[in-house]
């Protein structure tokens, strides 16, 4: 286990979480929740502390729990810490947010039943990423019911032991980068750290699942705060296209690199044009979410910039091997989530 | 050069690396690091809390149930009680009615029984009332029955006296006609007897020594003149003796001498001092002595008209004055200092003085000159002893003051006026009335009013308040006459020794001389 994964393990994003006005029904209205969210888990898992809290101020009905970030409806499948470093540019610390028990917009949310649809899509999608890394969805599907109870348990309680216990069994392995062969060597089974050398386990290049979401602006900023606010899913694009490392001689391949080669209409420049059928976005034949997002166009731009890339809440250097970064930044599902800020020259290309 | 960048590539991705570590660890650091702990401080309080909460809310709410099983249970009693409440409050108000009408039937049954007890009372008392009438009227019935008992009884001795009586005038009747028969005899007998003393008196008077001047008084009848003799007027009037000169003193200090014969003043003797009260004159007519009211005497002598002697030693005016008809020598004069002092005209003083309690209003000297008659307040005669001063006897004479004392011719009889209008003769030796002497309109004037007799022993003249005089007859004791002619009360009469004229004066100061 190394010290990054404890870190990503035991990330927890503190949030002052406000029950809705309209939904208030007791006089003095509820104090706000704090909460420590764990960064890896989901907002509705969160329904088991806030119910109680808000409970005496509800007024009678059914409980359907949602999370709004000034005014903007939070999709509860993303990791509650791929929200935060989406949406919070200049991180707020406390995280304020606005909980509802009633009026789910199922207009613009999809519909969840508690923590057994957060389960589920967590379940789909660690099965979209054994597709992506396999090429099946087998090992997933064989898991046993008490294992995927428990997987489930250890992600649900943040227990990174019992976590690779399960996950090991799953033998999804990790990612290696050739060039990084003599830095990194990797096992499934031992414990990964930078520094060290150790004989190659099982080494795969291939491909890696990753989720990317974007969003541009067309004028630059020097600071976050100054950062236009994302108050619209219309303004991000979720880009959920596997990538492939490529061995670079002479040249590991690093986040830069990934970047670009997940979006080419941004990067026309980038050699890695096998990457433009991640245009089309990958559905798996699995249940999964539907991309709200729209074909990005094909229009070649100038060279954008990279503003922004937040992984985890940390945003690496760009000449960060990227095998590092998904070896231990990614989350339980065995997805690599990225937030991406791209500063465009023309006027915004995603709408 | 693949190596070189290679050498730098593992250099720059090991330095980002590290640099994403570290950020790793900075985030770590900013988020849960700061915030687990308070969080977890703030939620444990509320979890606890909320646990606490909930038990005290369950405690809460047995006690709830508790509270309310009491007070349903409460409430349940409180419907029986206040039941029973409106039960009691209806039963207090029909009592309370109850008893208010008690208390009005207890008032006028009270009230009933005050009128009853003001009729009983009222009765009680008329009761009363009627056994106090009726006892008083049974104590008048017996005292009418023993009244009329008593008059029955008085009846019958009255009558028993009354035939008593009238058996006893039947007696004095015969008496009487048998005394009347004496009388009538013995009056013939005395008729002849006085006859005959008469005549011997007559020709004894004629024999007795001044029997010259003897002349039969007659009763005058007529006012010859009338003087205005003195002013203020006049009390003292005096005739020489067998004179008919008249000497009259008044008020006005004045002592004057009339011829009564012209009526006409002869002298005026002056000197007095007061007003002259009475009048006297020696036997030889020489001196006439006055007493006067300021406490004096005055002694004249006639025919020079001088103040020969002023006596003086009285206290108080001097009311009456005698000369001695013997001696000419001694003045006896009584004043009203309660003093008769006896004078000795010699001498010119007084030689004895006699105190007596009751003032003395008139003075005569005895025929023998030795002893002095004179009349009291007391209405008492007395005589005294000249030489020894010493009371010799007394005589009740009058019920009121004496005013005047005047002696017969004779000496024997002395007459004594009185303010109860009676004049009475006493016999001098034996100092019995002889005789009583009243009018009906005689009444005396005052306290010095002068009476007198006539010198044939068988008149007396008296003055009277009404201006009249009264003369009267002693042997028949009755008024032979009355003068009118004073206008106001008459003082003093004297009668002329020579038979006439009567003098009168009154109190004008008029003298009157009546033949």
């Amino acid at each position: 286990m190394s010290e990054a994964h404890k870190y990503v393990w035991e990330g927890s994003v503190p949030l002052q979480i406000h029950l809705h006005q309209s939904e208030v029904t007791t006089l003095p209205p509820p104090p706000p929740a704090l909460v420590l969210a764990p960064r890896i888990g989901y907002l509705p898992l969160l329904m088991s502390l806030l119910k109680p809290h808000f409970s005496s101020a509800l007024p009678p009905g059914v409980d359907t729990i949602w999370f709004e970030y000034k005014g903007l409806p939070l999709k509860w499948y993303i990791p509650t810490g791929v929200l935060f470093d989406l949406l919070c540019m200049e991180p707020e610390r406390p995280w304020n947010l606005t909980v509802h028990f009633r009026g789910y917009p199922s207009n613009l949310l999809l519909p969840c039943e508690g923590e057994d649809s957060v389960k589920w899509s967590f379940i789909n999608s660690l099965k979209e990423a054994a597709y992506v890394i396999n090429g099946n969805c087998k090992n997933v599907m064989n898991m046993s019911q008490p294992d995927q109870v428990e997987l489930w348990r250890s992600v649900f309680s943040g227990n990174l032991d019992s976590y690779r216990r399960v996950s090991s069994k799953l033998k999804l392995g990790t990612f290696e980068d050739e060039y990084m062969e003599n830095i990194n060597s990797v096992s499934t089974k031992s414990q990964q750290s930078t520094e060290e050398t150790e004989s190659a386990g099982q080494v795969k290049t291939g491909r890696v699942p990753v989720r990317l979401y974007l969003w541009t602006v067309s004028e630059d900023f020097d600071d976050f705060e100054d950062a236009p606010q994302i108050d619209n899913w219309d303004k991000v694009s979720y880009i959920n296209r596997p990538v492939e490392i490529h061995k670079d001689d002479g040249k590991y391949f690093s986040l830069n690199d990934a970047v670009k080669s997940l979006l080419p209409e941004f990067f026309p420049e980038t050699s890695f044009v096998n990457e433009v059928d991640g245009s089309i976005n990958q559905s798996t034949g699995e249940e999964g979410e539907n991309t709200l997002d729209p074909v990005p166009s094909f229009h070649p731009h100038d060279n954008a910039e990279i503003k922004l890339v937040r992984i985890q809440g940390i945003e690496p250097k760009l000449e960060i091997p990227f095998s590092w970064v998904v070896n231990n930044l990614m989350n339980p599902e065995y997805f690599l989530h990225m937030c991406v800020c791209l500063k465009v020259s023309e006027a915004k290309a995603v709408q | 050069m693949a190596k070189a960048c290679c050498k730098t590539q593992e250099e720059i991705a090991s330095e980002a690396i590290k640099h994403a570590l570290k950020a790793l660890r900075k985030r770590h650091f900013l988020e849960e690091a700061a915030h687990a702990p308070a969080f977890q401080a703030l939620s444990r309080p509320f979890v606890s809390q909320g646990s606490e909460w909930k038990e005290k809310v369950e405690n809460l709410q047995v006690e709830l149930q508790q509270c309310y099983k009491a007070q349903s249970r409460l409430s349940e009693q409180l419907v029986v009680e206040v039941a029973e409440a409106r039960a009691s409050k209806a039963s207090i108000q029909e009592k309370e009615t109850a008893i208010a009408d008690l208390q009005k039937e207890l008032t006028e049954v009270r009230e009933e029984n005050s009128h009853l007890k003001l009729d009983l009372e009222q009765k009680i008392k008329e009761l009363e009332v009627v056994m106090s009438e009726n006892s008083e009227l049974k104590a008048q019935l017996e005292q009418m029955t023993a009244k009329a008992k008593n008059a029955e009884a008085e009846n019958k001795m009255l009558i028993d006296r009354w035939m008593l009586e009238k058996m006893k005038d039947a007696e004095r009747l015969n008496e009487a006609n048998a005394l009347y028969e004496e009388m009538v005899e013995r009056l013939r007998a005395s008729g002849l007897e006085q006859l005959a003393r008469q005549q011997v008196d007559g020709i004894v008077r004629r024999s007795e020594e001044g029997a010259e001047f003897f002349l039969e008084s007659n009763i005058p009848s007529t006012c010859k003149y009338r003087l205005n003799a003195h002013e203020g007027g006049c009390a003292a009037i005096l005739f020489e003796y067998n004179s008919s000169k008249l000497i009259t003193g008044g008020q006005d200090r004045s002592v004057k001498v009339w011829d009564t014969n012209t009526g006409s003043l002869s002298s005026n003797l002056q000197g007095c001092l007061g007003s002259v009260l009475d009048l006297t004159i020696t036997h030889d007519n020489r001196s006439v002595i006055a007493a006067s009211s300021s406490n004096n005497l005055y002694v004249w002598d006639v025919n020079s008209g001088r103040v020969r002697h002023t006596l003086t030693g009285h206290t108080d005016k001097v009311c009456a004055v005698d000369v001695s008809k013997v001696s000419s020598r001694h003045v006896v004069s009584a004043a009203y200092d309660r003093t008769i002092k006896v004078w000795d005209l010699v001498k010119g003083y007084c030689s004895n003085t006699i105190i007596f309690h009751s003032n003395c209003n008139a003075l005569s000297f005895s025929m023998d000159g030795q002893t002095i008659f004179s009349g009291h307040v007391d209405g008492n005669l007395r005589l005294w002893d000249i030489q020894t001063g010493k009371l010799l006897s007394e005589v009740a004479g009058h019920s009121l003051a004496v005013t005047s004392i005047s002696l017969s011719r004779n000496g024997n009889v002395v007459l004594t006026s009185g303010r109860d209008n009676v004049h009475n003769l006493f016999d001098v030796r034996s100092l019995e009335v002889c005789g009583t002497l009243r009018a009906a309109g005689n009444r005396v004037a005052s306290n010095w009013s002068r009476s007198c007799i006539s010198p044939d022993d068988n008149h007396v003249a008296a003055g009277s308040a009404d201006g009249s005089v009264y003369i009267w007859s002693i042997s028949k004791g009755d008024i032979v006459s009355t003068l009118k002619e004073h206008t106001s009360s008459v003082l003093s009469c004297r009668w002329s020794g020579i038979g006439k004229p009567l003098a009168s004066a009154d109190k004008n100061g008029i003298v009157c001389l009546w033949t």
